[in-house]
C-alpha cells in the first residue's frame, strides 16, 4: 500500500513539473535552397515562416521583399544575413556583408525583414547563425 | 647581467603571447563590440536607411530617369570624432548601385564635393584645348533631392555599466517642393562595461 502510494506521488511530481516546462516548438528543419540555419541555432529555435513578395516601384519595376519570423524556446542571441543574386545566380551586392544581431526572448515569435538592393534580384539565401 | 637576462626573456615571452596583426573580414567578423561606433554600426545604419528608402518608392522616378541627389549637411553630434562620409559614402554607392539616383558632386552646402566641374568649364578661354572636347554650357544637372542629417549620441549610467546611445537620423528633401519625402531613424543602443570609453 505504502509502495503503490510513494509510486502515485513520484507519477504525480513527474507529470506536474512536465506540465510547467514551456512547450518546445517542433524543431522539424527542412533543408531548402533559400534558407540555411546553423545547427546551433536550431537548438533554441524554429524558422516559422519565410515570405517573399516584390514591391512595385512608381516607376514600374519591383523589388524582391522578404519576410521571416523565428520562434525561440529560450532566451538566445543569433545573427542572420541575406545574400541576394541575380536570374543568372549571381550575387548581387548589399550597403552590409556583415551580419545584424538579434535577441529572441523565450516563446517570442519575432519577424525580420529586408528588401532587395536591386530590381533585378530574383532570388536569396537567408543565414542565420550563432551570436559569436 | 643575471638581470638583465630574466628581462629580456620575459619581455621575448611576452611578445610572443601577444595576438600577431590579421586582417579583418567583414562578412565574418566575429570581434567584440565596441563602446564607440565601429564599421559595423556604420553599415547597419546605412543598410536599414537604404532598405527603408528602396522600400518606400520615393527615389523611383516615375519617368524611368534617375533622380539627382545631392548630400546636404550631415552633423555629427556625438562625442567622437567621425567623419560623416563613413554612413554617406555606403548610402551613396547603394543609391547608386540601385540605378534609381545618381549624386552630384558639383553643388555642395560648402561649394562644390569635387571642384573639377568648374574647373574644367574654365579651359573655355584656353586656346590650348580643343574646344569641342570641353564641356558645354548648360549641362550639369540640378539637383531634384538632398540629403541631410544627424548622428546623436547619448550616454546613461545603468547600474554598474554605461549604455550608450547613437542615433542616425536622416531625411531626403525633394528640392522642388521642399518636403521631407522621406525620414528614417536607426537607434543603435550598446550596454557594457563603465571602464569602456564612448568618446
Amino acid at each position: 500500500m505504502f509502495r503503490s502510494m510513494f509510486v502515485v506521488t513520484v507519477i504525480a511530481i513527474a507529470g506536474a513539473i512536465a506540465a510547467c516546462a514551456p512547450v518546445q516548438p517542433e524543431r522539424e528543419y527542412v533543408q531548402r535552397d533559400d534558407l540555411k540555419v546553423d545547427p546551433e541555432v536550431r537548438q533554441f529555435l524554429v524558422v516559422r515562416e519565410l515570405l517573399q513578395s516584390r514591391v512595385e516601384q512608381p516607376g514600374g519595376g519591383s523589388l524582391l521583399q522578404i519576410q521571416f519570423s523565428v520562434e525561440a524556446y529560450e532566451d538566445a542571441d543569433l545573427e542572420w544575413a541575406v545574400t541576394w543574386f541575380d536570374d543568372a545566380g549571381m550575387r548581387v551586392p548589399s550597403v552590409g556583408e556583415g551580419y545584424q544581431p538579434a535577441h529572441v526572448l523565450m516563446g517570442q515569435t519575432r519577424f525580420f525583414g529586408a528588401i532587395a538592393p536591386h530590381e533585378r534580384v530574383t532570388s536569396y539565401q537567408l543565414h542565420l547563425r550563432e551570436d559569436r | 647581467m643575471k638581470k638583465l637576462l630574466t628581462l629580456t626573456l620575459c619581455s621575448t615571452l611576452l611578445a610572443a603571447c601577444a595576438a600577431p596583426a590579421r586582417y579583418v573580414d567583414p562578412a565574418a567578423d566575429d570581434g567584440a563590440v565596441t563602446m564607440t561606433m565601429d564599421y559595423r554600426d556604420f553599415e547597419r545604419a546605412a543598410d536599414d536607411a537604404v532598405q527603408d528608402l528602396l522600400a518606400s518608392g520615393v527615389v523611383d522616378n516615375p519617368s524611368g530617369e534617375r533622380y539627382v541627389m545631392v548630400v546636404s549637411r550631415i552633423t555629427n553630434d556625438t562625442m567622437q570624432r567621425i567623419d560623416t562620409d563613413q554612413l554617406v559614402k555606403k548610402i551613396r554607392v547603394a543609391l547608386l548601385r540601385s540605378g534609381k539616383v545618381v549624386t552630384t558632386t558639383a553643388v555642395g552646402i560648402d561649394g562644390a564635393e569635387d571642384e573639377m566641374n568648374m574647373a574644367a568649364r574654365e579651359l573655355r578661354a584656353s586656346d590650348e584645348f580643343d574646344q569641342s572636347t570641353v564641356q558645354e554650357k548648360g549641362t550639369l544637372q540640378a539637383p531634384d533631392l538632398s540629403l541631410s542629417g544627424k548622428i546623436i549620441q547619448r550616454n546613461h549610467r545603468v547600474e554598474d555599466e554605461q549604455q550608450v546611445e547613437y542615433y542616425f537620423q536622416l531625411s531626403l528633401t525633394d528640392l522642388r517642393q521642399g518636403f521631407a519625402v522621406w525620414e528614417n531613424e536607426t537607434p543603435i543602443i550598446k550596454r557594457g562595461p563603465n571602464d569602456s570609453v564612448s568618446w
